[in-house]
């Protein structure tokens, strides 16, 4: 069953077409990958998906419900969480702080309840302190809980943004290059964590451009070339396609 | 009633009530209680002295306590003002310069109901707020996704706006550009609040409830979503937070809450024109958050009573004052441009050395997360060292309990 299906998206800028027609789905549980050299459209898929910039054209079904046009905060909580190509903590803000801005979709004390400090609020802060310290030890960070997110080594920061996205409780977790600038230790931790995460019945998209990360990981393809989606399948079916062989071939792209 | 007896918890109350916990050097063990004590005690004790300001003064000011017992009733009063602007300026980093224009609604709305509907005036409190609000929500409502420099030329239009409403007299309601005379003095619980000193403890009351008040809400999910707005709207907005909403909700509760100081105004001045409403109010209050601290408490208390007060000291040399004033504030904004008391990161009380959640939670499934930090070697005196297998400092393969999925 799919958990998303994108129908003939389309986004343009001024006169550039960043995105022609793609149409495609994601299997509930599965991991997927989303690759294409640089410019191709990808992350401008992702900003779509989760609202980030409206399409010009196309639909965007999530579990059932369309939700084109529809504003981030309320695509996360049906369920949709993502992390940002280049770092986005809030870096003056504590790891903690930073994963309790996920729950905070999932809480429901008000003005009313805040200002005067109710009993139900003060168990949910209780709950949900709880709770996004579970992420931060899902990722393996519980012990710098304290340490601001700036601070963080960058591995940590990736990793931290992971926890941040978890904390929102998704059924589908949108990763952008999540190994963008890892080496190769950090690497191999992300893929254990990715597993884990999959364990957890999450559904995960993930742009990368690590080709060796993104055949060991995944268990579908997409390929994107100039906004069109050009090839998608099994990983082995893919590093096998002409098409997507001759996308990267000569081509001096990390 | 009796005064002092609140008052001396007053600026003490949200110290006493701070989610304490380990706090000090990084490093430092999840410390015992005792080391955050101090500090409120201080605090606790500074409120105790100041709650006998008014007999200090009478002892040793003579004839002129009731003037700077005045002095100090004005700095109260900005001290609420510039905690509401501190709510939208400094916890969600909106620049509003027009809070004087909220001000104004509320201490009209006080005289209004006052002088032509005979209400008392602790009944027009919470209607002066409302009213604050009501206006902040309207005509916040179509320009709350302006940004910085942009948003704040709006609010300097919309004090301009207000002010040139209440000189020309709208709906007949408002006298004027002579404003209105004659406010009632308030009466709390059936004593008439009309000394400089009754107005020393009303207001000083108010300003600690503010505190307290204020204090809870900035450690709290509406208080953290206002932080996450102003460290990174996109991505607050991408983690859940409606920004829109929150920031539509700080502009309207800063505002209702200066509303709420504008009864105090009415009823203290029991005169008010549109001359005590212009812009240059609003940039003052700008100015206290500014200087004091963004979203600092302690910083708006100091920097109302520098703002309101210090300048008192210096009446000798009257315009040269505010050369003074304007120089210290470039010099500061140049080396301390966070202000005099920056605000502090946010407490939890949570051990430090994280034990990990392996008692209590129903067990979960056991995830293996790789990236397991080493559990400070340390863990091992942990509570939980029982149920934790203590993984060497390099580890690559600690099993970790992970929480459950989601509702874990």
């Amino acid at each position: 069953m799919q958990i998303l299906s994108l129908s003939s998206l389309t986004k343009t800028f001024g006169g550039l077409v960043a995105v022609a027609g793609v149409s495609c789905g994601v299997d509930r549980g599965a991991v997927v990958g989303l690759i294409g050299p640089n410019g191709a459209g990808k992350t401008t898929v992702f900003n779509l998906i989760t609202g980030s910039i409206k399409p010009d054209d196309g639909h965007i079904f999530f579990s059932g419900h369309s939700i084109r046009g529809l504003r981030p905060h309320r695509i996360v909580k049906l369920g949709i969480a993502r992390t940002f190509q280049t770092i986005r903590l809030f870096q003056g803000l504590s790891a903690l702080e930073n994963v309790l801005s996920g729950c905070h979709c999932r809480m429901r004390s008000g003005l009313v309840a805040s200002l005067l400090r109710l009993p139900g609020q003060r168990r949910e802060e209780r709950l949900v302190i709880d709770r996004a310290m579970g992420e931060l030890e899902f990722v393996g960070l519980a012990n710098l809980w304290r340490a601001t997110a700036g601070s963080l080594a960058y591995g940590d920061q990736r990793r931290l943004e992971i926890a941040r996205a978890l904390a929102t409780e998704p059924k589908l977790l949108i990763l952008d290059e999540p190994a963008g600038g890892m080496n190769e230790q950090e690497t191999y931790e992300l893929r254990q964590l990715i597993e884990a995460i999959r364990k957890r019945d999450i559904t995960v998209l993930l742009i990368e451009h690590d080709m060796g990360f993104v055949m060991s990981v995944c268990d579908r393809v997409l390929v994107m070339e100039n906004g069109i989606l050009i090839a998608q399948g099994t990983p082995q079916e893919i590093q096998t396609n002409p098409k997507v062989i001759e996308a990267y071939l000569g081509l001096d792209d990390d | 009633m009796s005064p002092d007896l609140p008052s001396s918890s007053l600026p003490a109350a949200p110290d006493a009530n701070r989610v304490d916990g380990a706090n000090g050097a990084t490093g430092a063990n999840g410390g015992g209680a005792g080391s955050n004590l101090l500090p409120g005690a201080l605090t606790g004790l500074a409120a105790l002295l100041f709650a006998f300001l008014p007999l200090f003064l009478n002892a040793f000011a003579g004839s002129s306590a009731p003037y700077w017992l005045d002095v100090v009733n004005t700095v109260g009063l900005y001290t609420i003002l510039a905690l509401s602007l501190n709510v939208i300026l400094g916890h969600a980093g909106m620049f509003h310069m027009g809070h004087a224009a909220f001000f104004a609604i509320g201490a009209y709305a006080t005289a209004i109901l006052n002088l032509s509907y005979g209400w008392s005036i602790i009944a027009t409190m919470p209607v002066a707020a409302l009213a604050a609000g009501a206006v902040a929500l309207v005509l916040a409502w179509p320009i709350i996704h302006l940004r910085g420099d942009y948003l704040l030329i709006v609010t300097i239009g919309i004090v301009e706006i207000v002010r040139i409403a209440l000189t020309n007299n709208i709906f007949g309601l408002t006298g004027g550009s002579n404003g209105l005379v004659g406010i009632a003095r308030p009466s709390v619980f059936g004593f008439r609040i009309t000394r400089p000193q009754h107005f020393f403890y009303f207001i000083w009351i108010v300003v600690g409830l503010t505190m307290l008040l204020f204090h809870w809400l900035e450690n709290s999910r509406f208080g953290r979503a206002l932080k996450f707005i102003k460290e990174d709207t996109v991505a607050a907005e991408n983690m859940g937070v409606n920004t829109s909403r929150y920031k539509l909700m700080a502009f309207v509760v800063g505002a209702a809450w200066a509303g709420l100081a504008g009864t105090i105004f009415a009823s203290r001045m029991r005169t008010i024109s549109p001359e005590s409403f212009v812009f240059s109010e609003s940039v003052l209050l700008f100015t206290i958050v500014i200087l004091g601290g963004k979203g600092s408490q302690k910083g708006v208390l100091l920097g109302s009573f520098l703002v309101m007060g210090l300048p008192e000291f210096f009446r000798g040399f009257e315009d040269k004052r505010l050369l003074v004033f304007g120089a210290a504030l470039v010099v500061m904004m140049i080396f301390r441009p966070q202000g005099l008391l920056p605000s502090k990161p946010a407490r939890y009380r949570l051990p430090d050395p994280w034990p990990g959640k392996l008692s209590g939670a129903p067990a979960a499934e056991p995830v293996t997360a790789n990236g397991k930090r080493a559990q400070n070697g340390a863990a091992a005196t942990g509570a939980a060292g029982a149920l934790s297998e203590p993984s060497g400092p390099q580890g690559s393969d600690p099993q970790s309990p992970g929480p459950q999925g989601p509702g874990a």
